[in-house]
């Protein structure tokens, strides 16, 4: 079963151009629109994946430290929120670009099945989290031994 | 056992040459009175992959992520994908390209360009008459 961002509905051209590249990039192939900027429409971008064991999920959040960032698993969701900083002097500065987003963030995501919430472990290098959510005992797939009698 | 082929990457790689596909990082550029500060996003890069060079007023800033391709599993949601940065900035004439300092935290690269003294603000003493 695949997970479905949630698409708020204030950004539709931020999805229509989402949806562009998509078609762009199935066209022409990835190398002709290489030099893309990430524009998560959603943050942070993450990608979640599945093992036999566990559910792991990566999040790119450049900037954050661990203190930055607060992480919860409730049952079956897993909650990332936190607030980045600029970097930027309040005074003094003259902006020139401005591409990086900054603020109080919030982000929740389902996962398929049952887990065991109190066995995460979390760890940030070089601005990528790695969440790894352990999967509850009963959905585990199971292989049981059977004896071949001759 | 068939080994991969080796290739001298550090040789054959030149760096003001952009990487066949790549990611532009997301840039702020600000200016203070002493300095041009640039901070880009490269998430997953370390200091060891990375690498920025000044030729002339360009700027080339260039990335290769740590992280290793992370294939483990089966994909339930894909939103990004892990690839080399790389952008190129030309920059104004009169900052000093000499002693640019560069530093790596947390995936945020921060480069802080001095000014040369010539655009440095400067009072100017007015003389009574």
């Amino acid at each position: 079963m695949a997970i479905r961002a949630w698409v708020p509905s204030a950004e539709p051209f931020a999805q229509l151009q989402r949806e562009m590249n998509r078609l762009f990039d199935s066209v022409f192939g990835k190398h002709f629109a290489s030099g893309r900027l990430r524009s998560a429409y959603v943050y942070p971008a993450t990608n979640v994946r599945e093992t036999a064991d566990a559910y792991i999920v990566t999040c790119e959040v450049p900037g954050l430290a661990m203190d930055d960032l607060e992480v919860y698993v409730a049952r079956d969701q897993l909650t990332l929120s936190g607030v980045r900083e600029d970097g930027i002097p309040q005074e003094g500065a003259t902006l020139h670009r401005r591409e990086r987003d900054s603020g109080r963030f919030s982000r929740a995501i389902n996962l398929p099945g049952p887990v065991q919430g109190d066995a995460t472990e979390a760890a940030l290098t070089h601005g990528v989290l790695t969440v790894r959510i352990p999967k509850a005992e009963e959905a585990k797939p199971k292989r049981v031994q059977v004896e071949v009698q001759q | 056992m068939t080994k991969a082929i080796d290739v001298d990457v550090e040789r054959d790689r030149d760096l003001t040459v952009p990487p066949e596909s790549y990611f532009l990082p997301a840039t702020d550029v600000y200016e203070t009175e002493e300095a041009l500060v640039l901070l880009a996003e490269m998430p997953g890069v370390a200091p060891d992959g990375l690498d920025v060079t000044v030729e002339d007023t360009v700027l080339v800033i260039r990335g290769d992520p740590a992280t290793a391709a992370d294939d483990e599993g089966d994909v339930l949601l894909k939103e990004f994908e892990v690839g080399p940065f790389y952008r190129a900035f030309q920059l104004p004439a009169d900052y000093d390209t000499e002693n640019i300092e560069a530093s790596l935290g947390q995936g945020v690269l921060t480069l802080r360009l001095p000014k040369s003294e010539r655009l440095k603000p400067r009072r100017i003493e007015v003389k009574a008459e």
